[in-house]
């Protein structure tokens, strides 16, 4: 007659698991909702706002997940994430989940207007005025001169997770320039944020809303005007031609889940009404990732100074 | 009346007329992935250079045939790659034979079944190792009650049987320890407990002293010699070292390149060796201490026959006193009858004949 | 009478040096120079041998299969996977709650009286310590979630490991016939394979823990089939010849008597899943690995913490198993009954404490994590304050570092680099193999052709070029630094015991995590991915050669010395030379690890393949991630066949 030392030890667990088991429920109006952070800290900053409405206000239980821009189409197909509330335009999986699947479907715009394009510090704008607008730049190239560029000038393309169509622009403006990423944005960041305080020439691939232009004063550099039949992702593919445009400027939208959108959930109006302005993304953002505030703390501190606008989103 | 004196032999009868408890005959082994079309070819008469170059084959144990009668202790030796590891595995087919039979027991052992196989190995045979094939994770007399496990014996069954058995080889007082703690010595003994404990009817020893220092061996070889008195075991012994398989064998098979290439008694071998090969093998051997009066021998003289008596098989060795300090030849004397002399004359031929 | 004329015995002359191996190497690359010189730019791959078409269908191939999944009623094809994934997301769900359930005193308990009954008071120490580490870097919810997670992914990696483990152990067809597909398991990057593993399984923990049984399972199978192997064959021929069915054999003979190596199994499969933690959090692991990929951008100081955290829980893990595995091991324990009574008191004795420390918890309050006081701000300030002392270019160090990765990079990588992708394509396939042949034989110099070919095909002939410059470059300097490092370990003591945790760090820190003070001390976009390989795959080839050289002949050093050799002789005519082959597996091994490297290092500027592959995955780019990462397959495939082949061939030579 052997006891069983392994069945005693279960059986103590499943003891303690019982007696604990019932202080675990809580009733909730709202339920969980799972929303989308992306990696860029504008994202943490819109993400975790409307988390600190959601649980302060309705008494959700939030999750958050982290998918990248395009499996994350996936995770909502699947229920997986509820919403995202930043989307840079991504055709193709609109095509595929919004229209065809229709497993995905639009939440509006978040308020923030996008702008990507090229970008120089502003101390070099100042110095050489003509780089205001990319005709600037021709013969003078070398000025952006790096290890890894040779004879030719550097531009410092942008994370490759991110949309880009530089090498195919320079192609088609005809610029001596040679493209160079160094990675993921935080390799690039460290690369022209290095160069600025030595005060020396970087041209970029840059965008906004982002949260260090608060810090560092840049300046955009004006590309060839659109025109209809404007290509602007370099996977697609197309004559290097069509791509000889500026970026467009993004409306960033926000998509939902089938699932969450369907459900009677208060959340889902907050979400569609969720709306702000590109000053207070990067406001939030600064706090985040400038100044290393938690996330949760940063939200909570904008959310106090802006009553207004968050009641608007909860509909009052 | 003179005493007969003790024998020389190991002192047990071998009743020859019975039935051979094993028998094996043309039994081959070849490796390679060939090996079956080799056997019954005269491919298989190449040499073992050939055969290799000729067919990636090697022919381990070629057209062996033996038998073995109850109680009789049958040693096969030779020198290593001779094939004799080999050949005692095909007995109870822990390597499949290539061609040829093996019967045990009057059981059909190459033609049986998975399930007849394994309750053969269970029940009618046992094997002891070169290293010992212990289990280390186990206490002696758990190691000792292995093959009562396997076969399904009860706990309290098998672990009664084990201390008998540790007791029959000695180690009652060290049941409860594990098989590091032990000597190598000891633990062959385990290993030769184990083997006892299934109450085999063949007992199949595989060089089980070659890892053992040469002055254990000696006490090892009186240990086995010793149970066989006692229990009466078949066994098939293998070695390389020729003093051991003269001393253990009621008859020895002297193996090369994977053939029998002489099998008889200790004296036929020494008396007699079949080739250049054998004789080189008992070159070293004190003749005295084997050959029995049988070689020596001569027929009587009218008048010899009421000398001292000595049975035919005693040693040359153990006879020498009683011929020396006899006056008149000794005779030989077998079944109360004798059927030769012995004189000093021919006891000096035998001993002189020791130092080529 | 005339001296016997023993003088005149034949003495082979020594061949010409122009003949010599070295020689003809370098003269293919003296030929390839010329080539690159003239002809430079003109001769790239050409469209007419690429598949182009190839992408497309495969992004069409990831379409079908998303719009197939997501219908209202999937095929029973998709209901599996489906269901596998949700059945995986479920256990590591279960797990984390019941984490959570027993609260941080419960967890704590459970944790360190698990591993005080089976390990010993040190290792229930160092476990406790662990513990205490995570509440410090105020990480505790990452941590119980990535542990969950390991243990999910571990528990079900031996659960199919150890068996077909088992199997390979005993049959030599079966070991045969899998070894090839655990090579590639273990070859192919986890980013080439997370795409389809995010397709088929969705994002979430149940494709995290796939992605991890899939690099986990092989050490698991191969470390196992070795123990059964090691078994002393007379012990199995034993239990034969005594009848035993194959299961009393496997389950009283083998499993017992390889209890060392099935517990090392389960020790290096617990290490291998740990390091796919950071991958994990790409694909919704969530835990530690979430918090090193989202810190990466908004929060280095907490990425490089949680990398620590990370390499705590693996050396923790790997120091309480393995004083698990020899407290319990039979061999050595030698149990009376008297000590198994007390043993079992004792266990009971554990489960109730832990039930208790759950109950009290509980009823205390205590919280699922550790919420209160944590060292996380003090921490953040140092990490950061090092981190910004790297980032300022007004630095001491950055004036040394900077210049210095300038140089290596204008003078050496970036011309390196476009030898490599602008030599005309005919005469870098057809050098190759010629370099191939003569290093390592015939069969070696084809499948560098095959490969090559298959680079081009996926219309990765450019950056497949780069890659392969920056994988050599990496190599030669792992080779540079490992091998006297090696060397130097096999010689002292004292040295090696200095290395073993710098090692132990460097193998289980996320590269992710070391890469980024290189990026500040050293911006230009090449060299910090070639550091992060140096980093991490030095550590294998230090071992490596210091295992070879250590078990070098006795005799053969023994006799150097009696001869009067000096040290630095013994080691220089007789160590190295015998330690040849662990050297050159310390090549081969250390080529397969700078490649693994190749994706994480596409992140932080090597660009080339690993771009490709990342920006792939994060796209949605199936098609481009795939064939980028078939063509690192196919270089690992060439580089590992070329450096294995020479000790092969020296084998063939004796035989």
């Amino acid at each position: 007659m052997k006891v069983r030392v392994g069945g005693l030890a279960v059986a103590a667990l499943v003891v303690a698991v019982v007696v604990v088991g019932s202080a675990g429920a809580r009733a909730n109006a709202c339920g969980t909702v799972t929303l989308n952070e992306q990696a860029w800290a504008g994202s943490t900053a819109n993400t975790y706002v409307v988390k600190n409405v959601l649980e302060k206000s309705l008494g959700c239980k939030v999750n958050i997940t982290k998918v990248a821009e395009v499996p994350v189409y996936q995770a909502m197909a699947d229920g997986k994430t509820d919403a995202i509330l930043e989307d840079w335009g991504h055709a193709p999986q609109w095509a595929q989940y919004v229209t065809k699947q229709k497993t995905v479907v639009r939440a509006g715009p978040n308020g923030v207007k996008g702008v990507i394009g090229w970008y120089i510090p502003t101390y070099l704008m100042k110095q050489h005025p003509e780089f205001k607008t990319w005709k600037g730049l021709k013969g003078e190239e070398s000025l952006f001169k790096s290890p890894e560029s040779g004879s030719q000038g550097m531009f410092l393309g942008g994370d490759p997770s991110y949309q880009q169509k530089d090498q195919t622009l320079i192609k088609a403006l005809k610029l001596n320039l040679k493209f160079v990423s160094v990675g993921a944005e935080p390799a690039q960041v460290a690369r022209w944020t290095q160069l600025y305080k030595q005060k020396k020439p970087v041209l970029f691939y840059w965008y906004d809303p982002q949260y260090l232009n608060a810090t560092y004063q840049v300046s955009q550099i004006q590309l060839p005007a659109r025109f209809k039949g404007c290509l602007d992702d370099e996977k697609v593919g197309g004559p290097p031609a069509k791509f000889a445009c500026a970026y467009p400027s993004y409306t960033l939208l926000k998509f939902m889940s089938k699932k969450f959108a369907t459900s009677a959930s208060p959340a889902v109006g907050v979400v569609q009404r969720f709306s702000w302005s590109n000053a207070d993304q990067n406001a939030v953002a600064k706090m985040i990732a400038g100044d290393h505030m938690n996330p949760d703390q940063a939200a909570q501190k904008w959310i106090a100074a802006n009553k207004a606008k968050v009641n608007k989103w909860l509909g009052k | 009346m003179v005493a007969v004196a003790e024998t020389a032999s190991l002192g047990h009868e071998i009743d020859r007329s019975a039935e051979p408890l094993i028998r094996a005959r043309n039994v081959w082994k070849v490796f390679g992935r060939n090996a079956d079309k080799i056997v019954g070819t005269p491919e298989a008469q190449l040499s073992r250079s050939e055969l290799r170059a000729k067919h990636d084959c090697v022919a381990a144990v070629r057209d062996v045939s033996f038998e073995v009668w109850p109680r009789e202790v049958f040693v096969v030796m030779g020198l290593s790659g001779s094939g004799k590891s080999t050949l005692v595995r095909t007995l109870i087919r822990l390597i499949e034979p290539t061609a040829g039979e093996i019967e045990i027991a009057g059981q059909d052992v190459t033609s049986a079944s998975p399930t007849e196989l394994r309750q053969l190995r269970r029940h009618t045979s046992s094997m002891v190792f070169q290293h010992f094939g212990l289990l280390a994770h186990r206490r002696v007399i758990d190691n000792v009650a292995f093959g009562l496990e396997i076969q399904g014996v009860s706990k309290s069954e098998r672990l009664a049987r084990a201390e008998e058995v540790l007791k029959l080889v000695g180690l009652e007082e060290v049941g409860n320890s594990f098989p590091d703690q032990l000597s190598g010595g000891m633990q062959q003994r385990v290993g030769l407990a184990r083997a006892f404990a299934v109450e085999p009817k063949v007992m199949l020893y595989d060089e089980p002293f070659s890892a053992l220092d040469p002055l254990i061996r000696r006490d090892m070889q009186d240990e086995v010699i010793r149970l066989q008195h006692e229990t009466g075991k078949t066994m098939v012994f293998i070695t390389h070292d020729l003093p051991e398989a003269l001393r253990l064998g009621d008859r020895i098979a002297i193996m090369r390149d994977g053939a029998i290439v002489q099998l008889g008694t200790p004296e036929d071998l020494v008396g007699s060796p079949a080739d250049e090969y054998v004789e080189n093998f008992v070159r070293d051997i004190p003749r005295s201490h084997v050959l029995t009066l049988r070689w020596i021998m001569r027929d009587p003289r009218p008048g010899e026959e009421d000398g001292p008596r000595l049975d035919v098989r005693t040693t040359v060795r153990k006879a020498v006193s009683l011929i020396a300090g006899s006056e008149r030849p000794v005779c030989a004397v077998e079944d109360d009858r004798v059927v030769g002399v012995c004189d000093k004359e021919a006891v000096l031929t035998a001993i002189a004949g020791e130092s080529d | 009478m005339a001296a016997v004329d023993a003088a005149r015995l034949p003495v082979a002359a020594p061949s010409p040096w122009w003949r010599s191996r070295n020689a003809l190497v370098l003269a293919v690359v003296a030929g390839m120079l010329l080539a690159f010189f003239g002809w430079r730019n003109e001769l790239l791959w050409p469209a007419s041998l690429t598949w182009n078409a190839l992408s497309h269908h495969l992004d069409d191939f990831q379409t079908w299969l998303s719009n197939n999944r997501n219908v209202a009623h999937p095929s029973v094809f998709f209901r599996a996977f489906n269901g596998l994934a949700d059945f995986l997301d479920n256990l590591v769900g279960w797990l984390t709650s019941l984490f959570f359930k027993l609260t941080w005193i419960g967890t704590t308990a459970l944790g360190v009286l698990v591993v005080l009954r089976f390990g010993g008071r040190k290792a229930a120490l160092g476990t406790l310590a662990a513990f205490a580490a995570f509440a410090a870097m105020g990480l505790w919810e990452p941590s119980m979630r990535t542990f969950a997670l390991t243990f999910a992914a571990v528990a079900l990696s031996l659960a199919i490991g150890l068996p077909l483990g088992v199997l390979a152990g005993r049959s030599d067809r079966f070991q045969r016939a899998i070894t090839p597909l655990l090579d590639a398991m273990q070859i192919i990057p986890a980013f080439a394979y997370l795409m389809p593993v995010v397709i088929l399984f969705s994002v979430g923990r149940g494709a995290a823990v796939v992605t991890t049984m899939i690099y986990a399972i092989p050490p698991a199978i191969r470390i196992t089939a070795l123990g059964i192997r090691g078994v002393p064959t007379n012990t199995v021929e034993a239990a034969t010849a005594f009848g035993a069915t194959r299961w009393q054999t496997l389950l009283k003979v083998q499993l017992p008597l390889a209890r060392r190596l099935l517990l090392l199994s389960v020790n290096q499969t617990i290490l291998f899943a740990l390091s796919m933690v950071v991958i994990a959090g790409l694909i919704g692991g969530q835990g530690l690995g979430d918090v090193v990929t989202s810190g990466i951008y908004s929060d280095p100081a907490l990425a490089l913490i949680a990398g620590g955290a990370i390499v705590v829980m693996a050396i923790a893990l790997d120091r309480a198993t393995e004083a698990m595995a020899i407290r319990t091991d039979p061999t050595h324990r030698h149990l009376t009954e008297s000590k198994k009574r007390r043993l079992r008191i004792f266990t009971a004795a554990c489960a109730v404490a832990i039930g208790l420390a759950a109950g009290l918890g509980n009823a205390f309050g205590a919280g699922s994590s550790w919420m209160r006081w944590s060292a996380q701000p003090w921490l953040r300030r140092q990490v950061q304050a090092a981190l910004d002392y790297v980032q300022n270019p007004d630095t001491f160090v950055f004036h040394i570092t900077n210049p210095v990765g300038n140089f290596i990079v204008k003078y050496g990588l970036v011309p390196l680099q476009s030898f490599f992708t602008e030599v005309p394509w005919p005469a870098m396939v057809f050098g190759l193999a010629l370099i191939a042949f003569l290093l390592s034989g015939l069969r070696p110099a084809l499948v560098t052709v095959a490969m090559l070919a298959l680079v081009g095909l996926v219309n990765e002939w450019p950056q497949g070029m780069d890659t392969l410059s920056q994988v050599l470059v990496g190599t030669l300097l792992t080779m540079l630094v490992g091998i006297p490092l090696g060397v130097w370990a096999a010689e002292s003591r004292r040295a090696e015991r200095m290395m073993r945790p710098v090692l132990d760090v460097l193998q289980t820190l996320p590269q992710l995590v070391y890469i980024i003070p290189f990026i500040y001390l050293m911006p230009v976009s090449l060299v910090p991915g070639v550091i992060a390989a140096v980093l991490y795959a030095a550590p294998v080839v230090i071992r490596l050669v210091a295992a070879g050289v250590r078990e070098v002949s006795p005799h053969a050093v023994e006799a150097a010395g009696a001869f009067g050799a000096t040290r630095a002789q013994v080691l220089l005519k007789v160590k190295i030379p015998l330690a040849r082959d662990a050297i050159m597996l310390g090549v081969n091994q250390g080529l397969i690890m700078v490649l693994s490297v190749v994706v994480i290092a596409g992140l932080v500027g090597s660009g080339a393949l690993g771009y490709d592959v990342a920006q792939g995955l994060n796209r949605g780019l199936f098609g481009q991630g795939v064939l980028a990462s078939l063509a690192i397959l196919a270089l690992g495939i060439a580089l590992d066949r070329v450096t294995q082949g020479r000790s092969r061939k020296r084998l063939g030579e004796m035989a």
